[in-house]
């Protein structure tokens, strides 16, 4: 978080049974504002949440930003624990969500040219690092190849596919195609086309 | 939200290309007063080119703001692999005109061979002999672009590139959606909801084209169908099928 020149972070997991709770917070202050916001039912996060967009707010204190109109209580709290800018963003991969990261700052502004690019990527590996927790708790395999394959369409046509074929969630689904491409030591874009050309199935039986 | 394809020409004096353009554009207005899924206009904008333009496919791509570009909306496969190509080689027409900023043609592509050796020769095999490439703006920032492919070597009329840039426009203000250009931050937020959008309407097709044992392009015309018939956003229903299990499969 030192890159993004932030004061203080958290990411709030939230599943798609609506169970929610605070993952980790790097100090008091944003794990108060993380809980705050799930206990209250509103603010960025929430938003962030619902909508699967990221909710960025430069200056909390701006009453013109139509955002801000809808979270009162939060506001509150916010501005009397020196919360001035929040940047909430989803932990998403299409349909998977995983949760929300909140970036708090103490002096109002937006995200640079250089800082947005690198949220957007915490977030990015923040999603996958929680979908494994999700399931083992291990980092079992290097990631680098799904998060450059994310890019790559048929990806998530074949999690659907899998999904489909296993009768899991959309979540288990991916990564039960990441574990197979791990297991057959081959790029999970490539074993993604042979799943949309229907050259390879999953079964319930494999998994 | 209504198909973008070409009108009914009912007028005797007015041209059935004239008449397709008025309804595009009347549509997309009437599109974007009401609450409206995005990937589904720039995908309607896409087949629209199509359309009037004479061209044989296009394609549309955004900033990721992560430094890559994205595909979010093609006329067909054989743009969509085009389009992907030039972003995993990093050359190409699409490229340049994003890059630039400005406009990016080749009315023979064959005379283009040195400029961009890895694209042509893709291209080429595709079936494509020239393309045209603008840029969707937005004030002085550059989103993404608006990729045209046609299977004859032809330059685009200057009339034609106008008309593309102005539907490039549209694509602009469609993702930024009007009411909310005084804040800054917005364009961000749409940018990635049209990407996260894109991602979990391609994880439903795979659902339905597993389900229903059809062709991306198939299950991809039921979602579409399915939101039309239900009023809802194409992007609801997607996340619908894949999380809530909503069966959208016709009997």
């Amino acid at each position: 978080m030192d890159a993004l020149s932030v004061t203080g972070a958290g990411i709030a997991m939230v599943t798609a049974a609506g169970h929610r709770g605070v993952v980790c917070a790097t100090d008091s202050l944003s794990s108060t504002i993380e809980e705050l916001q799930l206990t209250l039912g509103e603010g960025p996060c929430v938003d962030a949440a619902a909508s699967g967009a990221p909710v960025l707010v430069p200056d909390l204190a701006d009453a013109t930003d139509v955002a801000t109109e809808r979270w009162p209580t939060f506001l509150e709290s916010a501005a009397s624990a020196g919360v001035k800018a929040v940047f909430a963003l989803p932990l998403r991969v299409g349909a998977i969500s995983v949760g929300v990261i909140d970036l708090y700052r103490d002096t109002p502004g937006d995200l640079s040219a250089a800082e947005l690019p690198a949220a957007l990527m915490a977030a990015d590996a923040a999603a996958l690092a929680l979908l494994y927790l999700d399931v083992d708790g291990e980092g079992a395999f290097s990631d680098d190849h799904t998060a450059r394959s994310s890019y790559q369409m048929q990806v998530h046509q074949a999690t659907g596919m899998v999904m489909a074929q296993v009768g899991v969630t959309i979540d288990q689904a991916f990564l039960l195609l990441r574990a197979r491409a791990f297991a057959d030591g081959r790029p999970l874009a490539e074993l993604a086309t042979d799943v949309v050309a229907r050259r390879v199935r999953f079964s319930v039986e494999d998994e | 939200m209504t198909d973008l394809g070409p009108g009914e020409n009912v007028g005797t004096g007015v041209s059935s290309r004239e008449q397709a353009l008025a309804d595009i554009f009347v549509r997309l207005a009437d599109t974007m007063v009401d609450d409206y899924d995005v990937v589904d206009l720039l995908d309607q904008l896409v087949h629209a080119c199509v359309n009037v333009l004479g061209v044989s496919a296009a394609g549309l791509l955004l900033d990721d703001q992560k430094g890559n570009l994205a595909l979010v909306a093609s006329s067909s496969d054989e743009a969509r692999l085009l389009e992907l190509f030039q972003l995993q080689n990093n050359e190409g027409p699409c490229l340049d005109c994003v890059r630039s900023g400005s406009a990016v043609t080749s009315g023979d592509l064959d005379e283009d061979r040195e400029r961009w050796p890895l694209f042509v020769p893709a291209a080429t095999l595709a079936g494509f002999r020239s393309v045209a490439a603008v840029p969707l703006r937005l004030r002085d920032q550059i989103i993404g672009g608006l990729n045209l492919f046609m299977d004859s070597a032809r330059k685009v009329p200057a009339a034609d590139r106008r008309l593309a840039q102005a539907l490039a426009d549209v694509a602009s203000i469609g993702i930024l959606q009007q009411r909310s250009l005084h804040r800054s931050h917005l364009l961000s937020e749409q940018l990635q909801n049209a990407l996260t959008s894109r991602i979990a309407i391609e994880q439903a097709k795979g659902v339905l084209a597993e389900r229903g044992e059809l062709t991306m392009d198939a299950a991809f015309d039921v979602l579409r169908r399915y939101a039309r018939d239900h009023n809802l956003r194409l992007t609801e229903v997607a996340n619908a099928v894949v999380t809530a299990g909503l069966d959208v499969l016709p009997e």
